[in-house]
């Protein structure tokens, strides 16, 4: 008499593994290509060669000048410290309604230049120009 | 028969320990899609400087500068002589259709001293382009 083992059933589950390949290529895919940099952008409008640069003495304008990466920024041969918050406030307190423009000498970085332009706003200057620091020197 | 189902059961388990592997993974492929910005990469590696500017670029730059703090100098991810730039800008302008709106981004890294960067405002200018940003990274956590 023929032995009649019953084959066990199955679960007819589809296997896991070829979802898990699928998932772990799309998961390296979008952790190689994602940026997680949040790119802002400051707008330095530039004047064309022919326009005339304001110039310092105009209205109630303010000429801030970098010297070094020293945390501190030159107004009137006098040196203001970035952390001096007081000085700051007074500051642009007495100029409200002008600019300020900040002005770089060699060897200052962009940092330096983006963290005095933060300082200036976060005291409340309403217009801070940085596009003096780009100027070429004869065109000053 | 009872060896029979013992195999069984032990086939089927091998997929359930794996379930909470997959739940991670795709929890992990969920916030890779959802929090990152696939964007193509930079010709060479620039660290924007830091800035509390919150301003968002409503259009996509016709023309991207990247000054890399070794020197490198890449316009639209082609290697450039500074003196190249200003003929290119000029071409650019005159080949885009909306002129109004034509802005120039400038990727520069933020250690990078402020006198490399003249001579490119200087070509920009010179091409008669004043729609200039500078790109800079959002500081958080402070102040």
């Amino acid at each position: 008499m023929p032995l009649n083992l019953s084959q066990p059933k199955r679960k007819n589950a589809i296997s896991l593994t070829p979802l898990i390949d699928v998932v772990f290529i799309l998961l390296l895919f979008f952790m190689l290509t994602s940026s997680f940099v949040p790119w802002r952008i400051v707008d330095t409008p530039l004047s064309v060669a022919s326009d005339v640069l304001v110039t310092p003495q105009e209205k109630d304008n303010v000429v801030l000048t970098l010297k070094l990466n020293d945390d501190q920024v030159w107004m009137n041969d006098q040196p203001i410290r970035f952390a001096d918050q007081a000085r700051f406030q007074a500051l642009i307190a007495d100029h409200s309604e002008g600019i300020f423009i900040i002005k770089a000498e060699e060897g200052v970085t962009l940092q330096t230049l983006m963290h005095l332009a933060d300082r200036l706003k976060l005291n409340g200057a309403k217009i801070v120009s940085i596009a003096n620091a780009f100027a070429m020197p004869e065109t000053k | 028969m009872k060896i029979g189902e013992k195999y069984a059961a032990r086939a089927a388990s091998n997929d359930d320990n794996m379930v909470p592997l997959i739940n991670v993974v795709f929890l992990m492929l969920v916030f890779f899609m959802v929090a990152g910005q696939i964007r193509k990469a930079d010709p060479i590696p620039v660290i924007p400087p830091h800035s509390i500017n919150d301003t968002r670029s409503v259009t996509d730059p016709n023309v991207v500068i990247v000054v890399g703090i070794d020197d490198g100098l890449y316009v639209d991810d082609q290697l450039f002589a500074i003196d190249e730039i200003q003929s290119y800008l000029e071409t650019q302008f005159i080949s885009t259709t909306n002129k109004e709106g034509f802005w120039v981004q400038i990727k520069a890294d933020g250690g990078i001293s402020l006198e490399k960067l003249r001579p490119v405002f200087n070509q920009v200018r010179l091409a008669g382009l004043t729609k200039v940003s500078l790109a800079t990274q959002l500081e958080r956590g402070k102040e």
